[in-house]
């Protein structure tokens, strides 16, 4: 039995590296620190589901056939292609992705991750507006004011707040909560600890909403760290809140702007925007002047919103707009736990973050024209690749549709929904347990996922999956130009 | 393999050698004295031969620079690089991608360039992308001089264990050298303040911005690093900032024992500003220029301005916040915690802009008056004040009087009267650009092994197409921009890599970096208490932070002893 | 001389062709201009391989080049860009950056437009008798250097960002406009005579839009100014019904000018307390 520490957990964008395995026999026995999601996502690499041979649809049907095989199949259907995309990326090694890159350029494809699902619209925000951010420690250390926007990092990022906001501890910000989450921790397990906080919260920080007219300035004016949650509906982070503002759903637009201007101190000529009172609102913008480091976390809420990408624009134009006034950054909260290393490596490359065409010779990027979802739904592709990913599950039905009617080739550690409509499947090692690599948490800090235990027998990794196609696409060009 | 390139022009300053015509001979990557009958001949008569270019100073990697490229779609979507039968495709403009980047570079000569700032807890990332470019060969500086433990060790006059420190970091982030930013201004800035002369002292540490500098320049004695301590000044982007500048390299003045520089101040241009606003902007040159005159304890660079839209990019987080405002363009900050911070702000140069023009002037001013061109180098501050492949205008700039007088014609006549470039007759040789573009760069950085065309040096060769006898500088500038943009041929490590400007072959490019043997452990690699108090300072475990070897494409360690 | 292009086959995967633009034709014969490359996917062919390629007499005296193309070429992307003269005519739906960067000459569509037609546009005319994508007029990603000339109308519909970060010249919609319709527009006139989906001159900083069909509201940074009786469009057109102005950007220290139909906004009405 071995305890291997320091482990870096791939799954969400917290990238949270301070995991402590217990391995017995090559299995994953033990998980300590980690959240129930990590949990669940270390345990499962010994299922007994695990697929571990490559597959072949033969007449309708998915039949077991060597790698090379699988290999030589994907190759040429590749290589036939016109215009084959290239999808996933985001739940892989930046290793992997590279290589991924090169074979797009060698097959002149479409390389696209699963940001243009969720984050794309904060990018594209991004190129209009630019972004002034921080890593999470700079948080940690000093923000008085903590501001979850469209999110639900109590859902979908467990550890953010303990690890990196609100509950944490820095140099120079207390957490209220760290003596007692240590007493706690002292005396029961992790599990008992979140329940308990989670009481606590219920009980001791009952927030007041905005929309049930409760006036913020009695909830807002305590002293140390602060947290606003601002969404639709009442989270399970929003009841953690000092103070929560439930918006009008599609209105975010308008309450930045009625933000913006309030910090202008520019008359507004209506009552009430997206739902709350102006005057509640003044409040809340003096908070947000008068803290000494504000930050705001914005999730898909924002992203997926009605404004979409100017959505993010306008939160990103309120943190400049209060740069003016204190200190302030805006970060997205990157869900898949490697989705800004795809970003991050295609942008190296390429120059761009994603939607990458490559029909050309050289990378065009335009999200809407060359990302994905637009080219399915327009019918434009004629192959797939999708790695580690599972669009058929979240795609559009209609791009879903042309997706599965085209060559589909799939890598992945499971049978999912996509794989089983794939015409080659072949199966891979989970990166970050069962194979190495790097990736970058939503902070843009690299962090390397490690082996720990070895994968099934004849699986291999992404990274040398891709190896294989791509040195097979080589050859199988050269044969052609060879025969003329 | 080896090479033999013939009767060439061979402008070799560190050996002394000034344009006489001389074969060099390669043999297994490097200079040899001699090779056999069946190397490969390159006839390079009626060229010039130099040793392959030094960069000191240009912002070709890392998390910052990513975040530039991301930022700009619209700055790169119209100058692509297509994929060759060699090549990978790319892009370029003012952050080109990074395929693009060590092409550039080959295309033009260089072949050793300094990535300037790396966050030490984003290393990674840096180095992932100078494996990534090929062909030349790099390194990076780490920035610490807003490094906690660096402004406690020093708050504490514990200089020794800050050298160990310093060690330790260098060798956890694969650098070179100690890179120190607006001193104290980054700390600063993690509230959105900053500090305004070297004085100031430093909110919530006790320490002032000349502590720090004094501190890290005996930790870089202490620890014997190559290169001298690589500072970008307070105040930097501030009119009124010579005497910054001015006061800053006297703090160090005492440290100097007549051998060695101590100090690099870069892109001087920037630091370089007199007046008291931007309306009575004007060139401090002359006076950053008599004190270097009259020294010999600093070196600078240029940061030569060019006329262009580029990106700026650099650790100082106030000032590009400054920069964001003056311009309204879109900005972007990245603050890195525990250690440093960064921004990034599109802007274009216009020779009609009063400000942009006496800038560019300022950058030609102090590398023209400064008498001995051993002690200023050519760069851009790449992309901060024009993309590298901005060099050959550069060049043509500082070769020749007529092409500074074309360039004065366009600019803003308020910038044209302030200007002292009409009363400068001085014009670089081929000797003076080839101090200035690699000896002196590479004697600077204490590359002993590039630079030069030696005995054993490596053989990173630049040939150009220009007749020394028969092109005169001053007068066909155009032909010498031409030459230099274009080499005849690059040879990296024995290799021919570029020939007229077309890349042969993509080849990977050494990282270097500083392996620093303290004579006790440092501190942090022993005691647990130390790796605790890690885990307050950063969100990554101690563990996890060091960059491992297998990052670097091919790792190219130098060894130094340290006194510590 | 006029050039008349039938598409040979149904197109499936994008295609780019830039070369089909009037300068490009002009002064190569039909030969020459079948050799023309374009891209169909990843794969290079040449202009006859997906055209059938004639040439048509036009009327005595016309000196300026001409194309028509006869059918559906909505995977074409590129038509036009960067034109100076002569014009294009297209009887069928096209893809997308339809006159893109055109500074001259005339592109008619009998049919729908892609996104981005005349994106970013510095002069010409574009007339879409059919609906118009989305960014219509808008710049590339990340740019703000928007349409700085020339002349856009669109008879059927436009998608979201119509006039994005505009500078100059004026866009006419017939039809209904999707949101953000004039974000971050600097100067220049926009015409909607349809309905507007909301958000109209976020971030506009100056310039002129005109809506005559519903918008649900305005952005609360927008300042009312009053009531007006007429605005002009341009010199021939004058819209001539009761219209409320609005003043805004204000979180973009903007002084562009909002008109919007009164008769079409009753719910605009608590404005008028503002009188």
């Amino acid at each position: 039995m071995t305890v291997v520490k320091a482990v870096t957990c791939p799954v969400c964008g917290c990238l949270c590296d301070d995991i402590e395995l217990t391995v017995r026999n090559g299995r994953i026995i033990k998980v300590k620190n980690g959240c129930a999601m990590c949990e669940a996502k270390f345990l499962s690499h010994a299922s007994d589901h695990r697929p571990t041979k490559s597959m072949i649809r033969r007449e309708g049907k998915l039949v077991e056939v060597s790698l090379e095989e699988a290999v030589r199949k994907a190759a040429e259907i590749l290589v036939d292609a016109s215009y084959p995309v290239l999808y996933g990326w985001s739940s892989t090694s930046c290793e992997a992705t590279k290589v991924g890159i090169e074979l797009c350029e060698e097959i002149g494809g479409v390389i696209d991750n699963t940001a243009v699902v969720c984050h794309g619209p904060s990018i594209l925000a991004v190129q209009q507006v630019g972004i002034p951010s921080c890593t999470l420690g700079q948080v940690r250390h000093r923000a008085d004011l903590i501001i979850y926007w469209g999110c639900d990092p109590w859902s979908a990022h467990p550890r953010h707040i303990e690890r990196y906001t609100a509950f944490s501890e820095g140099r120079f910000e207390k957490s209220a909560w760290r003596t007692y989450i240590n007493k706690v921790k002292a005396l029961v397990g992790s599990k008992k600890i979140e329940s308990a906080i989670r009481r606590l919260a219920i009980k001791s920080w009952e927030p007041a909403v905005a929309r049930v007219e409760k006036s913020p300035s009695q909830y807002l004016s305590r002293e140390g760290r602060k947290l606003i949650v601002v969404d639709v509906r009442r989270t399970k982070t929003a009841e953690m809140a000092d103070y929560f503002i439930q918006v009008e759903p599609g209105k975010d637009y308008e309450l930045f702007k009625a933000m913006r201007a309030l910090i202008r101190d520019q008359e507004i000529e209506v009552d009430r925007v997206a739902g709350v009172p102006v005057e509640y609102l003044e409040d809340v913008v003096d908070v947000m002047v008068s803290c000494d480091f504000g930050a705001i976390f914005f999730g898909l809420g924002l992203t997926m919103g009605s404004a979409k990408l100017k959505n993010i624009e306008e939160a990103i134009r309120l943190t400049r707009d209060l740069n003016m006034r204190t200190k302030f950054i805006i970060m997205p909260m990157r869900g898949h736990f490697n989705v800004a290393g795809a970003n991050i490596v295609s942008t190296w490359e390429t120059g761009y973050p994603f939607a990458v065409d490559f029909s050309l010779g050289y990378p065009r990027y335009n999200p809407g024209e060359t990302s994905v979802v637009d080219i399915l739904l327009r019918k434009e592709s004629d192959a797939a690749l999708v790695i580690a990913s599972d669009p058929v599950s979240n795609f559009p039905h209609k791009a879903s549709e042309h997706l599965v009617q085209k060559p589909l080739i799939v890598i992945d550690a499971h049978m999912n929904v996509t794989a089983s409509m794939a015409d080659v499947f072949i199966p891979a090692a989970m990166v970050g347990i069962e194979a190495e690599g790097t990736a970058y948490r939503m902070d843009h800090v690299p962090i390397p996922l490690k082996k720990v235990v070895d994968p099934p027998e004849g699986v291999f990794s992404d990274e040398e999956i891709l190896r294989l196609i791509l040195s097979e696409v080589r050859k199988i060009k050269k044969e052609r130009m060879e025969a003329g | 393999m080896e090479l033999l390139i013939k009767n060439g022009y061979v402008f070799d300053p560190l050996n002394g050698i000034n344009g006489e015509k001389m074969d060099i001979a390669v043999k297994s990557g490097k200079i040899v004295e001699k090779v056999s009958k069946k190397a490969k001949v390159i006839d390079a008569s009626g060229m010039t031969v130099m040793p392959g270019g030094v960069d000191i100073h240009s912002h070709i990697a890392g998390g910052k620079v990513n975040s530039g490229r991301m930022l700009r779609p619209e700055d790169h979507f119209r100058d692509v690089e297509k994929k060759t039968a060699v090549t990978r495709s790319g892009v370029g403009y003012s952050i080109p991608s990074t395929f693009t980047t060590g092409y550039r570079y080959a295309r033009m000569g260089w072949t050793t360039v300094m990535d300037p700032a790396m966050p030490p807890l984003e290393a990674k990332h840096t180095h992932e992308e100078l494996s990534d470019i090929p062909i030349i060969d790099k390194a990076s500086y780490p920035l610490l001089g807003d490094w906690w433990f660096v402004l406690e060790y020093l708050r504490d006059g514990r200089i020794e264990e800050c050298a160990r420190h310093v060690a330790w970091m260098l060798k956890a982030t694969k650098g070179y050298a100690i890179k120190i930013v607006n001193p104290g201004g980054l700390e600063a800035w993690g509230f959105g303040r900053n500090v305004h002369s070297i004085n100031d002292p430093i909110p919530n540490f006790c320490i002032t911005p000349r502590e720090i500098i004094r501190g890290l320049c005996k930790v870089n004695k202490l620890l014997h690093l190559p290169h001298t301590i690589h500072l970008h000044t307070n105040n930097l982007g501030m009119p009124g900032n010579y005497l910054t500048t001015l006061e800053t390299m006297r703090c160090v003045e005492d440290m100097y024992d007549g051998g060695k520089p101590v100090m690099h101040i870069t892109h001087c241009q920037f630091s370089a500003f007199k007046g008291e606003d931007w309306r009575t902007f004007d060139t401090g040159a002359e006076e950053i220029a008599e004190y270097m005159n009259a020294h010999s304890h600093v070196t600078l660079d240029m940061g030569q301005v060019i006329f262009t839209d580029t990106t700026t990019m650099t650790a100082d987080g106030p000032f590009q916040y400054t920069l964001y405002t003056l311009t309204g363009n879109k900005w972007v900050n990245h603050d890195v915690e525990t250690e440093t911070s960064s921004g990034i702000v599109p802007f274009q140069y216009r020779p009609k802009s009063a400000v942009h023009a006496t800038q560019w002037s300022i950058g030609l001013e102090l590398a023209l008056l400064i008498k001995d061109p051993w002690k200023i180098f050519l760069t851009t501050d790449h992309p901060n004040a024009g993309p590298f492949i901005g060099y050959p205008q550069v060049i043509a700039w500082l070769m020749s009087c007529k092409a500074r007088e074309e360039t004065l014609k366009k600019l803003h006549p308020k910038a044209r009267k302030k200007s002292l470039l009409p009363t400068i007759n001085r014009e670089f040789s081929l000797y003076d650009i080839a101090v200035v573009t690699r000896a002196g760069q590479a004697l600077a950085l204490g590359l002993t092994f590039k630079g030069h065309l030696g005995v054993g040096a490596d053989a990173d060769i630049a040939i150009y197409n220009i007749n020394p006898e028969k092109l005169d500088p001053s007068r066909d500038y155009e032909a010498v921009i031409k030459a230099f943009g274009c080499a005849a041929y690059t040879i990296k490590g024995g290799d021919i890599v570029v020939e007229n400007g077309e890349v042969l072959k993509h080849v990977p490019g050494a990282t270097l970096w500083v392996n620093v043997e303290t004579c006790k452990p440092c501190e942090m690699e022993v005691d647990e208490g130390l790796k605790r108090r890690f885990r307050e300072y950063w969100t990554v475990e101690y563990e996890n932070y060091p960059v491992d070897e297998h990052y670097l494409a091919i790792s190219r360690k130098i060894n130094v002893k340290a006194d510590v | 001389m006029m050039i008349v292009l039938t598409p040979i086959r149904e197109f499936k995967v994008p295609i780019f062709a830039e070369c089909i633009s009037p300068e490009v034709f002009e002064g190569k014969n039909i030969v020459q201009i079948g050799q023309l490359p374009v891209y169909e996917g990843n794969r290079e062919k040449k202009l006859q391989e997906l055209f059938k390629i004639e040439e048509a007499k036009t009327a005595e005296g016309v000196a300026e080049p001409a194309i028509t193309i006869q059918g559906d070429v909505s995977k074409l992307k590129y038509i036009g860009a960067g034109m100076t003269k002569g014009e294009i005519v297209i009887n069928g739906s096209v893809g997308m950056y339809l006159g893109e960067e055109m500074k001259g000459g005339k592109i008619t569509v009998y049919g729908n437009a892609g996104g981005w037609a005349g994106s970013a546009m510095k002069g010409g005319t574009i007339e879409i008798h059919g609906d118009a994508g989305d960014y219509l007029a808008a710049p590339y990603r990340g740019s703000t250097q928007g349409m700085s000339g020339g002349k856009i109308i669109v008879y059927g519909n436009a998608g979201v960002d119509a006039g994005a970060y505009m500078r100059k010249g004026i866009i006419k919609v017939h039809g209904n406009a999707g949101q953000f319709v004039g974000v971050g527009m600097h100067d220049g006139v926009i015409y909607v005579k349809g309905n507007c989906d909301g958000r109209a001159g976020s971030c506009m900083t100056g310039g002129t839009i005109v809506i005559s069909g519903f918008i649900e509201s305005i952005l609360p940074t927008f300042t009312f100014e009053g009531l007006k009786k007429k605005v002009k469009i341009e010199e021939s057109e004058v819209v001539e019904v009761p219209l409320y102005l609005f003043i805004g950007d204000l979180t973009e220290n903007g002084k562009g000018k909002l008109y919007v139909s009164k008769a079409n906004n009753p719910q605009l009405y608590y404005y008028e307390r503002f009188l």
